[in-house]
């Protein structure tokens, strides 16, 4: 399960307090994919920050009892020194993987051969794309993190990951953060809106395509 | 709200999660730290050797004597492994603290499993070097025998609070005020080096200024290894409690400050 139990997040001191998220109560559907829309500034990169733990919240928790990955298409977290069958293991490691079943999976999907066995430092940024990419397919995630602002790479790439999710979405859960309507559409089967420090849950996308649009109406007339 | 089972096993508690975590990290930090040169751990020895072999060439010229009657080599040693222990706790730790960690996105990874690691592999290594050093010195022909030996990781326990202790501290104010950290470089590095009891023991302090440096818990520490480890070294000054409480209120108090602040961290 991944789960926020009244989490809120407040910005800034006194007067120019702006509280992002709102004392927000929230369980990830199981098997769906959830998607979350929301304005600009509206806090949608905090909340993939706060489900992804590397932000903690002024008050409230976050349960995640459930395999949940890294915002995907960050690769921040590796480390350039070490190569990447060692960042493959590091990574097995701290999600209890079994680390050479986690290498070879990477190594056939990453497609880097004899580079794999090369510092990350000396990778392109395709190739590191590529690697981050890789090493997630091999964990088998109950749950992807994906924030769409930060999803880089080429158009090879991104097909590549669509593909995944295409075959993923049967046995994995997604949460992606998106202001692109097609993103939304094509890739989740739920839809929440993020506004006003809160999170509103629809079964059905296109009634929260419609409070989507009006929210945008008012922010762009305000 | 959606109720329905995971296809995983039931998962692992907190503590096992951690554990994993510190493990994954330790490996890590080894790696990055010692992998990639070519010398790799004997880095960690060049320091301390260069420290001492420098202050026992001074004595050497200056013609004094190490006090208490212990031999230069070892009376070095058994401050300077120590001491440098803690220096690279507590810088350590600071820096954990400072900055934005990119491990910080792996969900599962805590800022405190980074902090707890990084004085894991301190440790470690602090005692890998002092063992090797005290094995050179017994090489050498300079012989001693360990009669407490408990005291002796007692004392050494003692400098790992205070580092992690300072640490904790400083870092929390510098995600709150910059300023800490370049402060504390100037202003702490050089005065508890030299006043710290590295290359005197706090007999040969002036007895009007013993009692302000006592105040330095750091020295106490050194007092405290150095006792335990000779048995012609007896030092009056250790209070041991004092050092103690020291540690143990700077680490509370640094928690407390670092949870205060990371809120507030953007």
């Amino acid at each position: 399960m991944i789960a926020l139990q009244n989490v809120t997040k407040t910005y800034g001191i006194g007067a120019q307090q702006h509280r992002v998220l709102d004392n927000i109560s929230f369980s990830f559907p199981y098997r769906k994919s959830v998607g979350i829309l929301g304005a600009n500034g509206a806090g949608k990169s905090t909340l993939i920050r706060i489900i992804g733990g590397a932000e903690k919240p002024d008050s409230g928790r976050v349960v995640r009892t459930s395999r949940l990955s890294w915002p995907m298409g960050f690769a921040g977290g590796f480390q350039r020194t070490m190569t990447g069958r060692e960042n493959a293991r590091f990574v097995a490691r701290i999600y209890g993987a079994d680390f050479r079943n986690v290498e070879s999976k990477a190594i056939e999907f990453s497609e880097l051969g004899r580079y794999f066995d090369r510092p990350l430092g000396s990778y392109s940024a395709g190739m590191r794309a590529r690697f981050a990419m890789a090493v997630s397919y091999a964990l088998d995630f109950d749950y992807y993190l994906i924030d769409e602002a930060l999803e880089t790479g080429d158009a090879r790439l991104r097909e590549k990951f669509r593909q995944i999710f295409k075959e993923r979405r049967q046995t994995s859960s997604v949460i992606l953060v998106s202001h692109n309507e097609q993103t939304i559409r094509r890739n989740c089967d739920v839809a929440a809106v993020l506004t006003g420090g809160k999170l509103r849950y629809f079964e059905d996308i296109d009634d929260a395509f419609l409070l989507y649009r009006k929210v945008l109406l008012r922010s762009n007339a305000a | 709200m959606n109720t329905s089972v995971s296809r995983q096993s039931p998962p692992d508690s907190a503590l096992i999660i951690q554990c994993r975590v510190v493990h994954a990290l330790v490996m890590r930090d080894v790696k990055s730290r010692y992998g990639g040169r070519r010398l790799g751990f004997l880095w960690a020895l060049i320091e301390p050797l260069m420290m001492i072999g420098v202050f026992i060439g001074i004595f050497h010229l200056m013609g004094r004597s190490t006090q208490g009657g212990i031999p230069a080599p070892l009376f070095f040693v058994a401050a300077f492994t120590p001491f440098f222990m803690f220096r690279d706790i507590f810088s350590n730790v600071m820096m954990c603290i400072k900055g934005s960690n990119p491990l910080l996105m792996f969900p599962q990874v805590a800022r405190t499993d980074i902090i707890l690691s990084s004085v894991i592999v301190d440790i470690l290594v602090s005692l890998a070097v002092f063992f090797l050093l005290l094995l050179g010195c017994v090489i050498l022909g300079f012989e001693f025998t360990i009669d407490r030996p408990l005291e002796i990781l007692f004392s050494l326990a003692l400098l790992i609070g205070l580092g992690v202790g300072l640490g904790l501290v400083l870092g929390a104010l510098t995600i709150r005020y910059e300023f800490v950290s370049s402060v504390s470089q100037a202003f702490l590095g050089r005065p508890l080096f030299l006043t710290s009891g590295l290359f005197f023991t706090a007999d040969v302090i002036p007895a009007q200024a013993r009692d302000y440096l006592l105040l330095n818990p750091v020295l106490q520490g050194i007092e405290a290894v150095r006792s335990a480890m000779f048995t012609q070294f007896e030092s009056r000054y250790v209070d041991y409690t004092y050092v103690f409480l020291f540690a143990v209120v700077m680490i509370a108090f640094g928690l407390m400050l670092m949870n205060f602040f990371e809120r507030q961290r953007h």
